[in-house]
């Protein structure tokens, strides 16, 4: 039978917020957390196909939405970077989970737990970010007539809410996430693509999804996520 | 951890171009500097643009100014690569 991902909750700050699981009553769980801003879009189905692979390896995953982001009820121009830390502590405590997988910008997302694992993939500065989603500002800008530069703008953000590629982002998460650099921790791997030349502990083969125009898959990709997860978080 | 392999602006271009557009490497080694890209592709709109501009200054360790960016930057795939070779020599 095909495994059939179900949703579960987590509480943050009075709210219930969704989490994507795989039902599993395996005792080896992980956290999915997914890329920031539209690179969430582009990835969730690679990451649900990730999710498939890892329960056929029997393992649990749970794929949390961030406070602002997919079905949440909180505006996101109201989150901040400590939400989204503080929100995924809350899920990871809440489901009994220590190992944290990160794609892309959600590595900023995820703060140093105690006793936490963190496995990472293709991390990205929170600067580099906000370069694509401020320059998508300026060319809709030209286009309606108006001469805007990133610099400007980004001064901009740092004082009023600013609305980068149909996200409202508020001045806090603005300059946190400017700020916010690849993590290096003790308890932590990273992984990238064989294409990418930066360092890393593992490469795979894949396509960077993200920067695809269209959301789109890569099957190969995601089992070799997933092997690579399960065989990092080892037996239970 | 692996060190860091440095790339040729032409190979980077093409790497870029290929994870945006979904291609094969045999599709995007057939790019000769004459081949159209915007105009050709409608895959190329803003949001991919500014994806691509920052894959380069990331890849190439390089920074873009806005004013160095117009229509004639991606008339070509050899504009776009005159463009980075310029740009990594600055």
């Amino acid at each position: 039978m095909t495994p059939v991902p179900a949703f579960v909750d987590y509480e943050f700050a009075g709210r219930k917020e969704l989490c994507l699981c795989t039902a599993t009553r395996s005792s080896r769980r992980v956290l999915i957390i997914p890329p920031l801003f539209d690179e969430m879009n582009r990835m969730r189905k690679m990451l649900v196909d990730v999710m498939l692979a890892l329960e056929s390896l029997d393992v649990a995953s749970f794929l949390p939405d961030l406070p602002g982001t997919n079905e949440s009820l909180v505006a996101l121009e109201q989150v901040t970077l400590t939400d989204w830390q503080d929100a995924i502590a809350a899920c990871a405590q809440q489901h009994h989970i220590s190992d944290i997988a990160s794609f892309r910008g959600s590595a900023l997302a995820v703060a140093a737990l105690p006793k936490a694992r963190h496995w990472i993939f293709s991390p990205v500065k929170g600067a580099t970010i906000l370069r694509t989603m401020l320059r998508t500002r300026v060319a809709a800008d030209r286009e309606s007539g108006l001469n805007t530069g990133l610099a400007d703008l980004s001064a901009q953000a740092e004082t009023r809410p600013i609305e980068l590629a149909g996200n409202i982002i508020g001045p806090e998460l603005f300059a946190q996430l400017n700020a916010a650099d690849i993590p290096d921790r003790e308890n932590q791997r990273i992984v990238r693509l064989e294409s990418d030349n930066k360092p890393a502990d593992a490469q795979i083969p894949g396509s960077a999804l993200w920067l695809r125009a269209e959301p789109d898959d890569d099957p190969a990709m995601s089992s070799a996520i997933a092997r690579d997860l399960a065989g990092w978080m080892g037996p239970q | 951890m692996h060190n860091k392999v440095e790339l040729t602006p032409e190979a980077a271009v093409r790497a870029v171009m290929r994870d945006i557009l979904g291609l094969s490497e045999e599709q995007v080694a057939e790019f000769t500097a004459e081949t159209e890209l915007f105009g050709a592709l409608p895959e190329l709109d803003s949001m991919a643009v500014a994806g691509l501009l920052t894959e380069l200054e990331d890849r190439l360790d390089i920074m873009i100014e806005d004013d160095e960016v117009d229509g004639e930057l991606f008339e070509t795939f050899g504009n776009l690569v005159a463009f980075a070779e310029m740009k990594v020599t600055e």
